[in-house]
């Protein structure tokens, strides 16, 4: 008999489904989720390579050696160069304005897009270049602030240029805005003829590299040692910290639901393949009476699971591409970027997985047929060949370790879901034992339905044990993902909210800021209060002068910065060590950001002195605070009571949100406060906040298909216990008892295990969900009281339902018919 | 055809070990019909399953078709079962998810025959079943399912066929039938019968009766 007939016969028989389906989710969830993250991560990359406008910036306060282009060049890079300085910008005689100039090359940005518009605040335009030469595009606020239209003309330097667009954002806007005033966009070549770039003058000059990530690591690596101080390599992650973050975050989610995924899968696929094994036992024995051998019935076996291997993997490899292709169709329209090509590797890691699968979870009970006694054929009562649950257990956990270290190459990762999986299987395990005896003593009391579904329960504890632990796992990895996903996507959605402030206001003078909140309020767009703002340079720590080095690299460094003061702490910031002052406190104290603290070492008590102006100011620290540095409120490293810098000289700054309508409100407000600096960051939020809903709307779509994978779990692990529940019912009812009783019993047990199962869910996924957030995903952990109310209810509902509606034919088939064939 | 010498068989149980035959020498020639008999418990089946390799012995010795399978492991005596040997089964032990056709194709294929299609629709014909070859064992009465039985052990043609209680789950009237068929059949191709059952009237039909009783052979005529 070929494997090809067994399987097309067992198809008939029905054998096959659960088995075929838990293989081809596993495929799909595998091939799907790898095919949809890689072509989302070539397009995050892609986008997050915009942030920089170029996959490698180099950064130099001096000019670059010629030869490290020629090399570039000659290795196939792509290059561009910028120039950033500040400088004047004269219209006429009268009106001049430091702005911060930019020059770029022909070539800039090699990644991503500028945004000009054709009048300034007018409508957004994408382009691909910058100007050309002889012309310049500026910031929309120097139009009014030098009172210039477009076409007129503005000098830098020895130079003039005609204004030919307003710049509205450049994909490698620095967020380190402060301190520099309106940008002005030139051509490179025009540099020479404006003179202003001198020896010694304050410069940062940029060569963007583009191209193979194979070769720009060839690149890097021969550049690396040869870098001198105050020249720096940036690539995405260093240059654009949120983002980045937020990127790696979505992908760890997305790596850890995937291989949750595969877990669940494969105990779907074990759970099939231990019932298929188990209901060919007479098969078998019948064929060994008839003169097959063990060598027959394994290769029987073998090829029949090489079979469904194949026909799986073509099924879920075309239905994860399928569930990507969808997607990407159907939320294409709303996403910022072009999705990536996946290229055929997730294909071939669905394959790989199906085969692993195969082999670890599926092999091992079928090739235990091989051993099944022939005398079956004439002893029914024989006792099956040995479970091995130990050893089956031992060779899926081997199995998904290595799948989960594959998929994620991060074994932290793994490690921490399989301990958490393991010690909570463990615990599910004792409990559930415990739970279930503790029923039967609580059903010797009740009434007869609930005696026979507690007897049940009891009868099968060591099936209904590993059933509940199974049950638990699925709903617990379940809540998890589900978990995880919601105060991943709600902590994103909280920095960005609507309303989020998208302007900046700097440089505010004290006898401005009444008539600033005024202007701001009547426009009813101000929410943020207005900071006081102290430019200061620490310049020692307990008395011991810092280094002026201008390494950044050099941690205990002066800097300068800007300092504020505040009688309350102010919002989002959270203390983490020492007390906040009383607001009419006249000590001489500082609160210092977490992160500075620690890089400049220092710690609450510690005196810090200041210089700001020409003046000195020695404080004590009195606190350390946690800023939430992905938000887009105004933070600041240091704090000081009000009394603290009353008298130093102080500039005030606030942040606003206004609609993109609402633009022509700026033009009237420069016009009113000429020196006030306007920093419009409305288009980097939106950009931000187009990711948000991409990633968050992947991870909504790879939590049904984990969903899916975790209900056919649930009917793999119902399934394996029909047999026995049909031929007790069969029992009963030619007994007498009547539908209803057994019906009833069925209920209540399912709706036992169902709350057994998601009590120890709840207790397991707030014990992973805790670890996770705080020690993988770098979140802040609160507890979920709702969760112990839905867990329970989760798991009563969905086993109940599941196991009734599987368990149907238990009241509808004739028992004499059941008796028969069984 | 088949012989054995002080066979033994013993089980385990929770005070040590049942013996459930006690040395049986018994002797069956070729194309003879030799019904085994005696009560429930017995070891009627036992003693069935050891003589057709099914079973290892705890002690002593079996010969089928001169070849000793205390020798040989269960591969090899699955080899011997494809070679020489047919069953047919109280409970008729057809593969639910196969046809009437498929059943009885079933030992042919096995054994590398390449014509087992047109053969086991040959025997079904003999038995009577032309036209029910794609019908599956559920859609068959019990008497139906028997002859299907009937016809997968002969379609192979072995030379020793072991039924164990073949008339044991049909009424009286079946009963007799299939007993007609079998007896009939197994004339026609000279096969040697080993015949487990309690019913007078199938053993008084074979050349031969061995009792036993409490595992030990009391008796033959």
């Amino acid at each position: 008999m070929t494997a090809f007939r067994m399987l097309a016969r067992d198809w008939r028989g029905g054998e096959l489904g659960v088995l075929l389906a838990a293989l081809v989710i596993a495929v799909a969830i595998v091939a799907g989720i790898s095919a949809f993250t890689s072509r989302l991560q070539n397009s995050l990359e892609q986008e997050s390579h915009q942030f920089l406008a170029a996959d490698r910036v180099l950064s130099s306060s001096s000019d670059f050696d010629p030869a490290w282009q020629q090399r570039a060049s000659s290795m196939g890079l792509q290059l561009a160069r910028t120039l950033s300085f500040p400088s004047m910008v004269y219209a006429g005689e009268a009106d001049m304005y430091l702005a911060a100039v930019k020059a770029v090359s022909a070539a800039y940005p090699l990644r991503g897009d500028l945004v000009k518009s054709a009048q300034p605040f007018g409508e957004l335009d994408r382009v691909s270049r910058g100007p050309v030469r002889g012309e310049v595009w500026m910031d929309s606020r120097l139009f009014p602030l030098l009172e210039v239209e477009i076409g007129d003309r503005v000098t830098i330097g020895k130079a003039t240029f005609e204004v030919t667009a307003a710049v509205r954002s450049e994909p490698d806007q620095s967020s380190s805005f402060f301190g520099f005033g309106p940008r002005v966009l030139m051509h490179y070549e025009d540099i020479p003829a404006t003179a202003v770039v001198q020896p010694g003058s304050r410069v940062e000059y940029r060569l963007l590299l583009a191209g193979s990530e194979v070769e720009l690591e060839k690149y890097v690596e021969w550049l690396e040692p040869q870098l001198a101080g105050g020249q720096r390599l940036l690539d995405v992650q260093n240059s654009q910290q949120n983002i980045g973050q937020a990127l790696q975050r979505a992908e760890q989610f997305l790596l850890l639901a995937g291989s949750l995924g595969v877990v669940l899968a494969g105990i779907a696929i074990a759970l099939a393949a231990r019932r298929f094994s188990e209901r060919h036992y007479d098969y078998v024995a019948i064929m060994k009476s008839l003169g097959a051998t063990s060598a027959t019935i394994n290769r029987l076996y073998g090829s029949s699971l090489l079979l469904l291997g194949g026909s799986a993997t073509v099924l879920g490899c075309s239905l994860g591409w399928a569930m990507q292709a969808s997607f990407f169709s159907l939320f294409a329209p709303a996403l910022p970027i072009t999705p990536g090509d996946s290229g055929l590797r997730p294909y071939l890691v669905g394959a790989a997985t199906a085969m692993v699968c195969l082999l670890s979870f599926a092999w091992p009970p079928l090739q235990r047929l091989g051993k099944v006694s022939p005398l079956r054929v004439l002893r029914r009562d024989m006792p099956e060949e040995g479970r091995h649950t130990l050893i089956d257990c031992g060779i899926g956990l081997a199995a998904i370790t290595l799948l989960m270290l594959w998929y994620s190459a991060d074994w932290k990762l793994t490690l921490a879901v399989l301990a958490g999986l393991l010690s909570s299987a463990s615990l599910a395990a004792v409990c559930a034992l415990l739970l279930l005896r503790g029923g039967r003593l609580a059903g010797m009391r009740a009434g007869s339905i609930w005696r026979l579904a507690l007897a049940g329960l009891q009868r099968r504890s060591g099936a209904n044990t590993l059933q509940v632990v199974i049950f638990s796992m699925a709903i617990m990895l379940l809540l998890i993902l589900a978990l995880v996903r919601t105060s991943l996507i709600e902590e994103w959605q909280m920095q960005l909210p609507e309303g989020t402030p998208n302007h900046f206001l700097i440089n505010i003078a004290p006898q401005e800021v009444n008539q600033v909140r005024e202007s701001l309020t009547r426009r009813a767009v101000l929410s943020q209060p207005l900071y006081p703002m102290v430019r200061g340079r620490i310049t020692q720590v307990n008395g011991a002068a810092l280094g002026r080095s201008d390494d950044p690299e050099e941690s205990r460094r002066e800097r300068e910065t800007n300092l504020t003061w505040s009688a309350e702490l102010p919002a989002g910031n959270e203390l983490v060590a020492g007390e906040w002052w009383d607001g009419e406190t006249t000590e001489a104290l500082v609160s210092i950001e977490e992160g500075m603290a620690e890089r400049m070492q220092i710690a609450v008590g510690d005196s810090v002195t200041y210089k700001i102006g020409s003046r000195e100011l020695q404080v004590t620290v009195s606190s350390i605070r946690e800023l939430d540095w992905e938000s887009m409120q105004p933070n600041f490293f240091m704090v000081f009571p009000p009394a603290a810098l009353q008298g130093f000289p102080a500039t005030f700054m606030t942040s606003f949100h206004l609609d993109s309508g609402d633009k022509q409100f700026l033009n009237q407000f420069i016009r009113q406060f000429p020196t006030v600096t306007v920093v419009e960051m409305d288009v980097v939020i939106n950009q931000v906040r187009a990711i948000i809903s991409q990633v968050s709307a992947a991870i909504e779509l790879v939590l049904v298909v984990i969903l899916v994978a975790g209900a056919l779990v649930l009917i793999a692990g119902v399934q394996a216990s029909v047999d026995s529940r049909l031929y007790e019912s069969a029992i009963l009812r030619a007994l007498g008892a009547r539908r209803q009783l057994i019906l009833g019993g069925l209920v209540i047990e399912f709706a036992a295990l169902g709350f057994f199962a998601g009590l120890l869910a709840t207790i397991g996924a707030e014990v992973s969900v805790s670890i996770l957030q705080t020690q993988v995903l770098d979140m802040d952990y609160t507890p979920h009281p709702l969760l112990w109310l839905v867990g329970p209810v989760v798991g009563v509902l969905i086993i109940g339902v599941l196991g009734v509606w599987n368990c149907r034919q238990v009241v509808s088939s004739p028992p004499l018919a059941v008796l028969r064939e069984l | 055809m088949i012989k054995t010498e002080n066979l033994l068989k013993r089980v385990p149980i929770a005070d040590g070990e049942l013996e459930i035959l006690k040395g049986i020498d018994l002797e069956i020639k070729g194309s003879e019909t030799v019904a085994i008999v005696g009560a429930s418990g017995s070891g009627k089946s036992t003693l069935l399953g050891l003589l057709a390799g099914l079973d290892e012995a705890s002690a002593g010795k079996v010969w089928v078709d001169g070849v000793e399978l205390g020798g040989l492991d269960e591969d090899a005596r699955a080899r011997l079962r494809a070679d020489k040997v047919g069953f047919v089964f109280q409970s008729f032990q057809l593969l639910p998810s196969l046809t009437a056709l498929e059943n009885v194709m079933l030992p042919l294929e096995l054994r590398g025959e390449a014509d087992a299609e047109p053969l086991a629709a040959n025997f079904l014909r003999r038995v009577g079943l032309a036209d029910r070859v794609t019908h599956y064992p559920r859609q068959l009465s019990g008497g139906e399912q028997q002859r299907v039985a009937i016809a997968r052990a002969f379609a192979a043609q072995p030379m020793i066929l072991f039924a164990d209680e073949p008339t044991g789950n049909l009424d009286t009237e079946t009963g007799a039938h299939i007993a007609d068929l079998l007896f009939e059949i197994n004339r026609e191709q000279g096969t040697t019968l080993v015949l487990v059952t309690h019913e007078q009237r199938l053993a008084a039909r074979c050349d031969r009766r061995l009792r036993l009783h409490g595992g030990e052979l009391v008796g033959s005529d």
